[in-house]
């Protein structure tokens, strides 16, 4: 009597095990084709940061070594000058767009504004046409002006192109706020501003964080623009690695890319940081 | 001279009037109830109190000061919101503190004052909890005490108990009264629910479609309400039409000085007529008719009867139940009785 209960047990165990194994395998299958969809392009790239040679046929490069890092690090290369050039430009056209977006997207959460989608369009625009059609025209104008070939004027084409997400996520992280909050505000005896500083910028903050990321990113890989612009004065790091892969040398461009990875990275943590509850209230202090 | 006063105010949104000539006074260290049915601009009233609202003619004086056209943040008029309107990025105690910072108090005052006011909330102990942590009552607790901590002139309360459950809402409507008794503040609550006027205010405002009906302590409301909708709306909920030719057998109404040759419109509360069998031989005094049982209803101390007098259905309370469609005689006696002229009829 006990034998057949513990046969019985060991076959459903095997059964068990069997399904078990089955969504094992099934999931181990499953993750491996998503990685390889994902990170087989990385894979590449890594592998090409660190091949002095890898010819056609080949899975893997013929010669391993890191002569090309070298190459990128060494004093004359402009990599690191374009690297701090690039960020610099990508945390100044953030704060340029937190500049506009902060009062445009607080204005036009007001349901009272006139016209409010109007604006909320306008800044959808430079969109609405193609990319090269507004740069190329906005070199012109820059032209004109003497910002052709100027970090500022790298800086304002970024911006122009990043408001577009940081307005819209500004007005619907405004417009997410209870207005009785503020009210409140001011039935304890706090004035317009105090009010704007205390509750519904602090109530605003994870969605003017998440428009920096999206600002940021966005300036970091934008090449239009900085190329019609900038070029060839300012020299950021998209610009730096277009020219290496014209010239075929695609260990630099890999490096390149690996290092734009870095402060895309290092923002979002040190944005990460900030998005926790607590450093929030008591910003709202 | 009346601590707030407001004088003839009346507040549109857009071209809807939305409250009509409104005079209020009230005393230092009264609460008065503002009652009335959803959507008859309770909310508005106190909002205009609290300057969110532009005021269209009017004024609201403030301890003699014209404070009609201040921003809010110059009245010194808290509120607790329906909402509560607590702020989720701070904790209890950075709820409570924020008009004392605003009012830039010395943050040992600060302090103490927090420490006390969480006392007499009885919320000690929570002063670092997150608000989005708390329940319903201890929300409302914060809100209280966040309106409470900076000595209001007046203190409006917006439903403060209508997000509550049946039973915290008890406890909360005794501590709120009790908290005021205690402290003095003058305030001013807004409800729905006419036992929760009767039971917290001194003086009681009736207000419907934006004009205020009646004003006056609970006893005066409950027991004189000067027009049709205070007595229905106070629970006299029985409508009877009565027409001077209409008398005989099946109707009777004796009431000393009412005219019994005009239409009058009658109102009464159901506890208040009983059922018997036949009162025809007798001559009381108020109203007796007769009528049929059509349905009663068991109410746990007694039954309720619907009555058919020919047209007109009233409910009448009786302890014992009565059999449907058995022929019955309801009477009410004249001190329960509120008759008003009926316009329509006798103009
Ligand atoms: N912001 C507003 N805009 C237009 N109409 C409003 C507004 N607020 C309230 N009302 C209208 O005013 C009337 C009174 O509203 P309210 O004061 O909120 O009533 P209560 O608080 O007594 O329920 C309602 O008919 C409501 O629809
Ligand atoms: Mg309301």
């Amino acid at each position: 009597m006990s034998r057949t209960v513990t046969m019985e047990r060991s076959s459903v165990n095997a059964i068990g095990r069997f399904k078990l194994r089955w969504g094992f395998w099934g999931q181990t299958l499953f993750i491996t084709l998503l990685a390889l969809a994902f990170f087989g392009p990385v894979v590449n790239l890594l592998l090409w940061t660190v091949a002095e040679s890898w010819f056609f046929p080949h899975a893997v490069p013929n010669e391993w070594g890191l002569k090309y890092w070298g190459q990128v690090f060494n004093p004359y290369s402009d990599v690191s000058g374009s690297l701090f050039t690039s960020v610099m430009i990508a945390l100044a056209s953030v704060m340029v767009c937190l500049l506009v977006s902060i009062p445009a997207g607080y204005a036009m959460s007001r349901r009272s504004m006139p016209w409010r989608l109007a604006f909320m369009l306008l800044f959808l625009l430079p969109q609405a046409f193609p990319n090269l059609t507004v740069y190329m025209n906005m070199a012109r104008i820059f032209y004109s002006w003497n910002l052709n070939g100027t970090i500022l004027g790298v800086i304002l084409v970024h911006s122009v192109h990043g408001l577009m997400y940081s307005v819209w996520i500004s007005v619907a992280a405004f417009s997410a706020i209870d207005p009785m909050l503020s009210r409140a505000s001011r039935n304890l005896g706090a004035g317009p501003i105090y009010t704007f500083i205390h509750v519904v910028l602090p109530q605003a903050t994870p969605g003017l964080i998440a428009a920096s990321i999206f600002v940021f990113l966005e300036s970091l890989d934008e090449f239009t623009g900085t190329f019609f612009v900038g070029a060839p004065e300012v020299s950021t790091l998209p610009l730096l690695l277009y020219s290496a892969s014209m010239e075929g040398n695609y260990q630099i461009s890999s490096i390149t890319a690996l290092i734009l990875l870095v402060p895309s990275i290092g923002f979002m943590l040190l944005i990460n940081r900030f998005m926790r509850p607590e450093v929030l209230s008591k910003l709202g202090q | 001279m009346a601590h707030l006063s407001i004088q003839q105010l009346q507040v549109s949104y857009g071209d809807k009037t939305v409250l009509h000539n409104i005079d209020l006074n009230i005393q230092q260290g009264e609460m008065v109830a503002l009652l009335g049915p959803s959507g008859c601009g309770k909310t508005t009233l106190l909002n205009a109190l609290c300057g969110f609202v532009p005021v269209g003619s009017g004024s609201i004086f403030m301890a003699g000061k014209d404070i009609t056209n201040q921003p809010p943040e110059q009245r010194n008029i808290t509120m607790v919101f329906q909402s509560y309107a607590l702020w989720p990025h701070m904790t209890v105690a950075q709820n409570i503190a924020y008009g004392l910072k605003v009012r830039r108090v010395p943050k040992t005052e600060i302090a103490e004052r927090i420490k006390e006011m969480l006392e007499i909330v009885k919320l000690s102990g929570l002063e670092n909890e997150k608000v989005t942590q708390l329940s319903g009552g201890q929300r409302q607790r914060v809100a209280l005490a966040r309106a409470l901590v900076v000595k209001p002139d007046i203190l409006v309360l917006d439903e403060p108990l209508s997000n509550l459950d049946a039973k915290v809402r008890l406890s909360v409507r005794h501590e709120i009264k009790a908290l005021q008794q205690r402290l003095g503040f003058t305030s001013v609550i807004v409800t729905h629910d006419q036992e929760e006027a009767l039971v917290m205010a001194d003086r009681v405002a009736v207000l419907n479609n934006g004009h205020i009906e009646q004003i006056g302590t609970p006893e005066e409301i409950y027991q004189s309400p000067k027009t049709p909708f205070v007595a229905d709306f106070m629970g006299a909920d029985n409508r009877f039409v009565y027409a001077p030719k209409i008398t005989g057998k099946a109707f009777r109404l004796y009431l000393p000085k009412t005219s019994l040759e005009l239409h009058h419109l009658i109102y009464f509360r159901s506890s208040a007529a009983s059922i018997c069998k036949d009162l025809d031989n007798r001559n009381l005094d108020g109203l007796t008719l007769t009528g049929t049982v059509e349905q009663s209803a068991f109410l746990g101390q007694n039954y309720r009867h619907n009555v058919r007098h020919g047209e007109q259905l009233i409910q009448a309370d009786s302890p014992d139940c009565w059999p449907l469609d058995s022929e019955v005689s309801v009477h009410v006696p004249p001190h329960a009785l509120y008759v008003y002229p009926h316009m329509a009829r006798s103009a």
